[in-house]
């Protein structure tokens, strides 16, 4: 279960990224657009493009496996999450402020790293019609934060 | 034909970090960032390892690997399937590697904690294109196949060595726009290379030198590999890898550090290019630029084509230099020297050479000025041969592989910016003469 300093990084200008794994082993991998924090921190929630996914998302359906990396550019706070019983939930158009304010944070945290904003929305850019919404239950959370402490279980 | 890795080289500058998700042995994936993702052919991509982590775990456990690569220029995503192949902890690639990590590390503010052990070299199985918006690409700053084309034409038609550098430099100047360079020569004997020609800085720093393995251009030097560096680090600044190397060999020589080397304060992007002819390293040539990211694949590709023809031609004219038969002729009566007299010191220890007080130059190329003064001092002697040089006992040459025409280069210039009044001429192919205006007090030490 995330805490709560950890719950509210992950919903910052964050950059984020999300991966299963086949029956085959072969991983899979996708930008996310954003996230949510549901049931007190038990639950996460993050979008995804399907017409980015494909793969992603059948995995996700076989095996309910994820790993969840958020990193903040500016300082390289890194944090992954990982869960056994991802699935799939439609996304609902009440989420696209979440969408909307994620993109607007990440411009924000990337400009002054010298990011071209016309470049940061087109990696970003998003069709409502496009999104699906992946939730699942953090089962493992770890400091991915480059140094010492990197790889160190949290949970 | 899929997608060729070497169309969408900017993704492995590092400016977004590359994604790598493994799987372990129950399927558990994971994710991590990579700094820095190296370019080795179509075929293969070097991944950099800092750390024991969960990724390199599952790697050496057998895992298939998936790479996420981003283009900081047109948005453009790129989902690249590998296969591990080895890892490499030393020799051109590694240094290559750790070189440019430093840049990216400083860049990050993760000096210090980003630290290359290794470089995992993987096999790409397939790349594909994620679907989505992408941006156009800004247009190039130059056209490199121009630029080489013209360049190539332009160095055929030099005659002396000393010309082929004069318009080795000014091509990278006018046809590649690049305004801060130096060319190096490797003196094999001592371990070092000197400076020949430079542009773009207030002094020309001609004569001055490092050692084999310092800074970025020692570093190309030893690995004979293209080492390019695209944020400013102080890691690499030649100024104090010089100074850390000197004080490790204990060289207290304060000689070594009379010229200073030229250079900007606070590069953010270096390119240091290997010029080698037939498997022998004969310098470097070292390109700067205050901006990072300045220089990309492509400039290195075209650098490393244009060291590759310059290398040849180098090797063309020392070869030509040194067996030419003109034997010298009678030279016409020199100007008869005037005014104060110059007092040449020689130290023989280390060759070195002062006018009055005034360092000049020492090495090979302080030998060869004593022995041109001594014999006009005695004999009165001002023509002279590179093939009399090269079997004269006082100078003593490393050896048949030195390269004596790049040594005269390199006196004639120091000469040249002391104003002292002492000129070598090119007066033919292996052949020049000495020109004396003031009289001299030689002085042996």
């Amino acid at each position: 279960m995330l805490d709560s300093d950890n719950a509210a990084f992950i919903q910052t200008g964050v950059s984020i990224s999300l991966a299963s794994c086949g029956p085959d082993h072969l991983p899979s991998m996708s930008r996310g657009l954003g996230c949510k924090v549901l049931d007190a921190g038990r639950q996460v929630a993050v979008f995804v493009r399907r017409s980015q996914s494909k793969a992603l998302l059948a995995h996700i359906r076989s095996s309910g496996r994820v790993a969840n990396v958020f990193s903040l550019p500016s300082s390289n706070r890194t944090l992954q999450l990982k869960g056994c019983d991802a699935r799939i939930v439609p996304f609902t158009p009440a989420d696209l402020p979440i969408v909307d304010k994620h993109l607007a944070d990440f411009i924000l945290e990337v400009i002054p790293l010298g990011m071209a904003e016309a470049v940061v929305r087109a990696i970003l850019a998003s069709q409502p019609d496009d999104l699906a919404t992946v939730v699942y239950t953090p089962s493992a959370v770890f400091s991915q934060t480059p140094g010492p402490k990197a790889g160190e279980r949290l949970d | 034909m899929g997608l060729r890795l070497d169309t969408i080289r900017e993704c492995l500058e590092g400016v977004i970090p590359g994604h790598i998700a493994t799987c372990d042995g129950e399927g558990m994936p994971n994710l991590a960032y990579l700094s820095q993702v190296q370019f080795i052919d179509n075929e293969h991509v070097a991944l950099s390892y800092q750390f024991f982590n969960r990724t390199r775990r599952n790697v050496l456990a057998g895992s298939a690997v998936r790479l996420m690569l981003t283009s900081h220029l047109t948005g453009a995503q790129y989902r690249l399937t590998l296969a591990y192949l080895r890892t490499e902890t030393a020799g051109p690639l590694f240094e290559q590697m750790r070189a440019k990590l430093a840049g990216i590390a400083s860049h990050t503010g993760m000096s210090g904690v980003f630290r290359l052990l290794g470089s995992d070299i993987y096999r790409i199985l397939a790349i594909e294109q994620v679907p989505g918006p992408t941006l156009a690409p800004p247009p190039p700053t130059v056209n490199y196949l121009t630029a080489l084309r013209r360049a190539t034409g332009r160095l055929a038609e030099c005659a002396t060595l000393a010309r082929l550098l004069e318009s080795a430099l000014d091509c990278l100047a006018g046809e590649f726009g690049i305004a801060h360079v130096m060319l190096l020569m490797h003196d094999e004997g001592r371990g070092r290379l000197y400076t020949l020609a430079s542009r773009g800085y207030p002094q020309s720093g001609i004569g001055s030198e490092i050692p084999i393995g310092a800074g970025v251009i020692g570093i190309c030097a030893r690995e004979r590999i293209p080492i390019r560096i695209g944020f400013m680090t102080s890691e690499y600044g030649y100024g104090r890898c010089v100074r850390d190397s000197v004080a490790a060999d204990g060289h207290g020589d304060s000689l070594e550090h009379a010229i200073p080397l030229p250079g900007l304060p606070e590069a953010g992007s270096q390119l240091a290019v290997p010029i080698t002819a037939y498997d022998r390293l004969l310098g470097v040539l070292y390109l700067e630029n205050v901006t990072d990211l300045h220089f990309g694949y492509d400039d290195e590709d075209a650098l490393v084509a244009f060291a590759a023809q310059l290398g040849l031609a180098m090797h063309h004219h020392q070869m030509a230099e040194d067996l030419a038969e003109d034997e010298p002729g009678p030279g016409g009566a020199p100007p008869a020297p005037a005014g104060t007299s110059l007092r040449i010191r020689h130290f023989a220890a280390n060759d070195s050479v002062f006018i009055d007080d005034d360092y000049l130059i020492k090495g090979v190329a302080g030998a060869i000025l004593w022995t041109l003064l001594t014999d006009f001092v005695e004999r009165g002697r001002t023509v002279f041969t590179n093939k009399g040089l090269r079997v004269d006992p006082r100078i003593r040459l490393p050896g048949i592989s030195d390269n004596l025409e790049a040594r005269l280069v390199l006196l004639q210039r120091r000469l040249e910016e002391r104003a002292a009044g002492i000129h070598l001429i090119k007066t033919g192919r292996g052949r020049f003469s000495l020109v004396v205006e003031r009289p001299l007090q030689l002085v042996s030490e």
